[in-house]
């Protein structure tokens, strides 16, 4: 019996460490048993073993979604200093004193909320409105700026960059959140009206500026929840 | 009712439908009307008979590209409908015809009513697209703005009547979806901002009129189709406290945050192609500088990067970034110059002619700036006393520096055979001096031949040698050394190598010398030789020839160099002369060591074309063309001749001199007879005083008769001295004349006064004698016994038939004495009278009467024969009358 183990037997690791060095140990453990108390003792462990490599598989996908919306987040942020620089450079004199000034229409960029899920549901809120700004930023500088300008394409790209962040976290909150509702209602933003063209300076920087400190918080916070809700995921379950 | 029988009765209803309207056209129709046939399958295709009874099932028939399909293929579904059903197996489009046989004159009428046709469009399935593959290639700074896929297709296409297009399909997260279509295999989509960190689902659909087909999807995130710009700004920066390193910075083609970029390195000497790859494991993630080790001293390098996501199987690598070379600060050399020596005999009896070259050390490490040499000769060794080192300057370029394959002279010095020397040299550059490199030359005659069976053969674009060597313990190494022209190289080879490859720049069609010398203990040994090519040629140009000496009659010899050892391009095998002299061409060929020939059998005096062609295995080539021509006599005929011909003249002369010393009688009598001179004859003593004795006529009557011998000076002095008694005699002469009967008096008619004559008048002489000679008389027996008396009627005359001349016979005195006799018989009158010759000139006007004219004379002469038979005819007559005048004129003469 044992030369028949020894030919019939065969297994492959599984996906961590632990498990690699549990199963290379096995068919030898096994090996030494009558065959029934082998099949019985495996299926044993495969019961075992079941809840534990479906949970890692999940949180390697949260680690993973996690990851991906925090390295996106990393670039529109770098790509916001960078537009910002251009913004300001392509405001003409006085254009450092235009950040300086605050406007109600544009939502602070703190985030709110004490679970995560909550935080994250404010995160899309704030994406949601802030992809607002940015299109009438862009409006407002269409207007003002050459078509071929720098600062216009950086707008778009930081415009797309903010809808695709938006529907990154819109999966990680479905995957992490599946029992929490679909999709965070919010109110829809709050634009402010007719401007002139100082006024839409001042509010384009403003906005721009906003955008960029909300992603840094945006990104202090994945951070956080990437250790606080993947590593924890059997307790969302 | 079946699903297949619905499309007829729709098909019927509406040809009748269009029946009642009255725009028949045809009375078939097939169905389907335009079909799209996968290539491969079978199709059915029904005709239905509309609106006639002219026609039934039984009488239609298909016809496919002219060709009436076979019966068995076809199937009756009722009197008004027939299918057929065919495999199509052709990409090539087909009609399909519907017919009716004309059983009716109403469908030979209408013929266009009764038949049907459908054009068959024939496409193979479009096939999977398979290996999709995706790039987006950095535009700017941050710009990855198109997606460019590719993928293969397999099968069949039918180009012509259903092409198959390509969708690329490609979609992320925030449902945005981008198509394109095109018919080739690939496809660019442009996506306005590059969605980095999102997730990209791409897939192509092949679809034609059979269908479509979908490929894999690619669902990627989207840095897995990035292909990033080379780093930039790649700065190479030397480190003079470590010469072997080079510190390598740059600037990466984007920011981290889009993601992490791991670098490929690699550098090589420039020049080289030789890359040298630094190991991954050597390289960090995101880092901008390197720091290069272990390069060589005083080298240049090149050095390119590039980058590639660093994530497992996410993007593509990048270009390598333009090269970027720089220079390793010099070091001391850290090997020993290559020494070496060119040996010659001197011009010196026992000595030898040492060139000692050298070439840098192979980590020269920086420009050699001088050598430092010491040469160890037996004599030092024997004074035992420390030799001072030469310091021998390098004056090199930085171009020059950078091939250490450059040979330097060191110097050149004469040893005598019976000694030997040792020498040593040391390299020495900026930074520093060299390991020692020494080489021995021992006593000629203690050279070891050890090398032999030396081989050689060209392979795969190289020189390969082979050698063997007799012993082996105390061979340190082997030097490879190959010579072309003046070009010398040498390769050093380990002392277990029996077989090596010239690592030098070998040529084609170069000869090279090449040795192999043991080197034992440091000591140079005695080579073994040959010589090889690498690859032979034809000769670039043949041999020049030309005469070695001026040509022959009949041979010539050529002369010519051999050919240039740079034009050779292989191994003559063979010279071939050839020559002509006009169309026919000779050749004649000869070994290659041979550099003149005898061309023999030539022509003389002929011109002559020749040139040499060479010839190697891989070809020949003709030499120039010198033409020459023979002799037309050999060198010494001419004397020869010319030496011949006056020894024969010579000889000649001799003979003739010889001749006439010996028979000068003889030629004196032929050419200057003796002629009796008349004035010495005794007859100018004879007077009629004298008695006339009637003596018996002696036998020979004219014996008496004195010949005058004497020449015209003679003739003149006696006409001189005589001259005053001839004159006083004058009348009793010409008496005695006319009275001895000379003019008529055949006893005195002597032809040999007729010859003496011939000196004042040659013509007349000549006629004379002539007439002397053939006229002479021969009495044949009358003076026999003749008496004076004898009555004329015993004397007999004859005529002679002797055409020899009378100063002939008269070597003979008796045949003289007979002729005298008978001319003293002979009329002379008639015929010429010559005793006038002697006259003076007194008797002139007498001597002309008497000397006729020279036709007259001729003719009397002539008539001499008429006057001999006169005389034959009537001796007795012509005698009696003589006698009658003077009457001892036959008998009177006085003897002499």
């Amino acid at each position: 019996m044992k030369g028949e183990c020894d030919m019939g037997m065969t297994f492959r690791p599984s996906e961590t460490s632990s498990l690699l060095r549990t199963w290379a140990l096995l068919p030898h453990f096994l090996c030494q048993l009558p065959v029934q108390t082998s099949l019985a003792l495996l299926l044993l462990l495969l019961i075992l073993l079941r809840s534990p490599t479906a949970s890692s598989s999940r949180d390697q996908q949260c680690a993973s979604s996690v990851q991906r919306t925090l390295k996106l987040t990393r670039l529109i942020h770098t790509e916001s200093v960078d537009l910002i620089k251009t913004y300001r450079a392509s405001q003409g004199d006085m254009s450092h004193l235009f950040c300086k000034v605050s406007i109600p229409d544009v939502p602070e960029p703190n985030i709110s909320g004490l679970e995560p899920s909550e935080r994250t549901e404010s995160i899309l809120r704030h994406l949601r409105v802030f992809s607002s700004h940015l299109r009438r930023v862009y409006e407002q500088q269409t207007d003002l700026q050459r078509p071929d300008s720098g600062l216009l394409v950086q707008l778009d790209t930081v415009g797309e960059r903010n809808r695709g962040l938006e529907a990154l976290l819109r999966n990680f909150y479905r995957d992490v959140f599946p029992n929490l509702q679909d999709w965070p209602a919010g109110a829809p933003a709050s634009l402010p009206p007719a401007q002139n063209t100082f006024q839409q300076k001042v509010y384009g920087c403003v906005v721009l500026k906003t955008y960029k400190d909300f992603l840094l918080n945006v990104c202090r916070e994945l951070r956080s929840m990437r250790s606080r809700v993947c590593r924890g995921r059997r307790n969302f379950l | 009712m079946s699903a297949g029988r619905l499309p007829l009765l729709m098909l019927a209803f509406l040809a009748s439908a269009s029946s009642t309207s009255g725009e028949i056209t045809s009375h078939l129709v097939i169905t389907p009307q335009s079909p799209v046939i996968q290539i491969g399958t079978n199709f059915t295709a029904t005709c239905v008979i509309t609106d006639t009874a002219e026609t039934t099932a039984d009488d239609l028939y298909w016809n496919l590209s002219q060709i009436i399909i076979p019966k068995n293929q076809y199937t009756k579904i009722n009197e008004s409908a027939l299918s057929v059903t065919i495999l199509v197996n052709s990409e090539k489009p087909e009609w399909l015809y519907c017919r009716s046989r004309e059983k009716s004159p109403y469908i030979s009428v209408n013929k266009g009513k009764f038949i049907h046709g459908i054009l068959l469009t024939k496409v193979y399935p479009p096939d999977k697209p398979t290996n999709l593959t995706c790039i987006a290639t950095q535009v700017k700074a941050f710009i990855f703005s198109n997606l460019k896929c590719f993928w293969e297709t397999a099968g069949y296409h039918t180009k012509e009547m259903s092409p198959t297009t390509y969708t690329l399909h490609v979609e992320h997260m925030i449902d945005q979806v981008y198509n394109v279509s095109t018919k080739g295999n690939s496809a660019q989509v442009s996506m306005g901002v590059f969605p980095f960190h999102l997730l990209l689902d791409v897939w192509v659909v092949a679809h034609n009129h059979l269908g479509s087909k979908e490929s894999e999807h690619l669902k990627k995130d989207a840095d897995w189709f990035v292909k990033t710009n080379p780093p930039s700004g790649v700065k190479v920066l030397p480190d003079e406290t470590l010469p072997t390193s080079l510190l390598i910075n740059w600037t990466p083609p984007i920011v981290k945050d889009y993601f992490i970029l791991k670098y490929h390195i690699r550098y090589c000497l420039n020049g080289s192609d030789n890359w040298i790859n630094v190991p991954d494991v050597d390289i960090a993630e995101d880092i901008q500088s390197f720091r290069l080790q272990n390069l060589q001293p005083d080298a240049v390098y090149a050095i390119q990067i590039r980058c590639k996501n660093t994530k497992k199987d996410h993007g593509y690598w990048s270009d390598w970034s333009p090269r970027v070379t720089k220079e390793t600060p010099e070091d001391r050399p850290t090997s020993k110059p290559d020494l070496w020596t060119i040996i010659a005999d001197s011009e010196h009896k026992n000595e030898r002619e040492v060139t000692l070259i050298c070439r840098d050390p192979v980590f020269s490490n920086g420009r050699i700036t001088s050598f430092n040499l010491e040469i160890q000769t037996q004599k030092e060794n024997i004074r035992n006393g420390s030799m001072a080192w030469d310091y021998i300057s390098v004056n090199r370029s930085v171009a020059d520096s950078s091939q250490s394959q450059m040979v330097t002279i060191l110097k050149k010095i004469s040893l005598p055979y019976q000694s030997y020397m040792m020498v040593h040299v040391t390299a020495i550059n900026s930074v520093g001096t060299s390991p020692q490199a020494s080489l021995g030359i021992p006593v000629k005659t203690h050279e070891r031949n050890l090398v032999e069976n030396l081989k050689v053969w060209p392979q795969e674009g190289q020189l390969f040698l082979k050698w063997n060597v007799t012993n082996n313990t105390s061979v340190t190494e082997f030097i490879v050394e190959w010579v072309s022209g003046i070009d010398i190289d040498w390769q050093r080879e380990k002392r277990n190598t029996r077989q090596a490859a010239l690592k030098g720049n070998i040529e084609k069609f170069i000869c090279y010398k090449i040795s192999v010398y043991p080197i034992y203990n440091g000591w140079k040994g005695k080579p073994a030789t040959i010589e090889a090519f690498l690859e032979e040629g034809a000769p670039l140009e043949g041999p020049s020839v030309r005469l070695n000496v001026k040509p022959g009659r009949n041979e010539a010899e050529l002369v010519w160099n051999g050919i240039p050892l740079h034009k050779r391009q292989g191994f003559i095998t063979n010279y071939t002369i050839f020559y002509s002299s006009g169309n026919e061409i000779r050749e004649i060929t000869v070994p290659a060591n041979i550099t003149s020939y005898v061309l023999t059998s030539l022509t003389g005096n002929t011109k002559y074309d020749t040139w040499i062609r060479a010839s190697t295995i891989r070809g020949s080539a003709n030499g120039t063309n010198h033409s020459f021509t023979t002799l037309k006599y050999a060198p010494g005929e001419i004397e020869m001749i010319v030496v011949g011909v006056s020894l024969s003249f010579l000889f000649v002369v001799l003979m003739t001199m010889l001749l006439c010393i010996y028979k000068r009688d003889m030629i004196k009598k032929n050419f200057w007879p003796w002629i009796p001179n008349p004035g010495e004859s005794t007859i100018v003593n004879w007077s009629p005083d004298y008695p006339l004795k009637p003596e018996t006529p002696k036998e020979n009557c004219l014996s008496d008769i004195s010949v005058l011998d004497m020449d015209v000076n003679d003739d003149k002095s006696v006409l001189e001295e005589d001259k005053t008694i001839l004159a006083l005699k004058k009348d009793k002469y010409l008496s005695e004349e006319h009275s001895s009967g000379i003019g008529g008096s055949s006893c005195m008619s002597s032809p040999r006064q007729s010859v003496s004559d011939s000196d004042e008048g040659g013509e007349i002489a000549d006629t004379t004698a002539s007439t002397v000679q053939y006229s002479s008389v021969v009495a044949s027996s009358g003076y026999k016994g003749q008496t004076p008396c004898v009555p004329p009627q015993q004397v007999i005359f004859s005529r002679s038939e002797s055409t020899q001349p009378l100063l002939d016979s008269e070597e003979n005195p008796d045949i003289v004495q007979e002729g005298s006799r008978q001319s003293q018989l002979f009329p002379q009158s008639p015929c010429f009278t010559h005793t006038a010759w002697n006259q003076d000139g007194a008797s002139s006007s007498k001597f002309n009467q008497l000397e006729m004219e020279p036709q007259e004379a001729l003719l009397s002469l002539d008539l001499c024969p008429l006057a001999e038979d006169s005389v034959l005819t009537t001796p007795a007559d012509r005698q009696s009358a003589p006698l009658s005048s003077y009457m001892p004129q036959l008998c009177g003469y006085r003897s002499q």
